[in-house]
């Protein structure tokens, strides 16, 4: 009655690749009906093009990380986000990779010309890269 | 036991020294450097020592010194990032090789070498992954939020599928090896080898930043 290893081992490989698969395609499919604008981010739920923030936020610079940008925390005030400090941030990349960050992490941000972000306070892993919205969430 | 310890810390050191300095050249030549590392080098040093020591808990062990390792080297994509999934690929490989006999018996056809191969790589790069996307915000100023990693879990979960059809391969390769007995090996051989190999990973993997970024 019961399955030894020799029957589970393989039942499992195969519903391991099948789980990769389906994800696969649900990842092409869902990213296919996304049309993605290569210059457009959506921020508090207004389109912006990369040169247009540029010209409107100010400039911060890391110079020990090598990068240069815009102001992350001055980005959300020219947007018209009203009481920064009382909301969280979700950068969110176009591949769905997204991040979330206070404040606090924002004030230590920036956003560089290839739509990336960098933030001195936080580990690699909070870079998201072409980010196609940054979305504000009351605390 | 001793030679198990010395095992430990040299096919550790070796992972890590794969992880530090073969990792980001395979990535700046445009291959998928964390799908790689996985299948190949730690799946694939992991079931090397399962099979050659016959040894339960050593890939754990293995899993902590090639993540420590990522830890004195700065450079690559994310280096807490990467020693926290480095030590977790050598705790989830436990946990799925912890059922099986000593001798490896079991993997005597090639389904179940490919079959433990699929199962090994896929669920450490997958798993390694989301633990170290959940355990990096708390070593950091941010916090972690649920809803990050969900959005991200189908992209997690596809991009482990190479990892799963590269280590249905390995395992089966590593496999050839396992009439090799590392217990043969002379302690006056095996030992100074070991402490050498491992010196020279270590050194290497502290060095390479201080040369590349004149730090």
């Amino acid at each position: 009655m019961f399955m030894g290893k020799e029957q589970l081992i393989p039942i499992f490989a195969v519903l391991v690749l099948f789980i990769g698969t389906g994800s696969s395609v649900y990842v092409y499919a869902t990213q296919g009906d996304t049309v993605i604008d290569a210059d457009v981010i959506t921020i508090y739920k207004q389109q912006y093009t990369i040169e247009k923030l540029f010209t409107i936020v100010e400039p911060r610079a890391f110079e020990a990380l090598n990068y240069s940008g815009i102001a992350l925390d001055d980005l959300i005030i020219k947007v018209g986000v009203e009481c920064p400090t009382c909301n969280n941030y979700v950068i969110a990349g176009g591949d769905g990779y997204q991040k979330t960050v206070t404040w606090e992490n924002m004030q230590n941000g920036l956003l560089t010309s290839d739509k990336m972000t960098v933030f001195s306070d936080l580990p690699k892993a909070f870079r998201v890269r072409d980010i196609v919205e940054i979305g504000v969430i009351e605390i | 036991m001793k030679k198990m310890l010395a095992g430990i810390i040299v096919f550790g050191s070796i992972w890590g020294f794969a992880e530090c300095i073969i990792g980001p050249m395979l990535s700046d030549a445009g291959f998928p450097s964390g799908v790689l590392m996985t299948s190949i080098f730690a799946v694939g040093f992991m079931t090397m020592t399962r099979m050659m020591y016959k040894q339960r808990g050593m890939q754990i062990g293995m899993g902590l010194v090639a993540g420590t390792l990522k830890l004195f080297n700065p450079c690559g994509p994310c280096v807490i990032c990467s020693g926290i999934a480095i030590m977790a690929e050598g705790v989830i490989f436990e946990l799925i090789w912890f059922s099986m006999s000593l001798d490896l018996k079991e993997l005597e056809i090639f389904t179940m070498k490919s079959s433990m191969g699929v199962i090994s790589a896929y669920c450490c790069f997958v798993g390694g992954y989301i633990v170290t996307q959940i355990l990096t915000p708390f070593f950091s100023a941010a916090g972690f939020y649920v809803i990050d990693l969900i959005n991200f879990l189908p992209q997690i979960l596809s991009s482990g599928l190479l990892a799963a059809i590269i280590g249905g391969f390995m395992v089966p390769i590593v496999l050839v090896l396992r009439d090799f007995d590392i217990y043969r090996v002379k302690d006056r051989v095996y030992y100074p080898i070991t402490a050498a190999i491992s010196l020279l990973c270590w050194t290497a993997v502290i060095v390479s930043p201080v040369l590349t970024l004149g730090l």
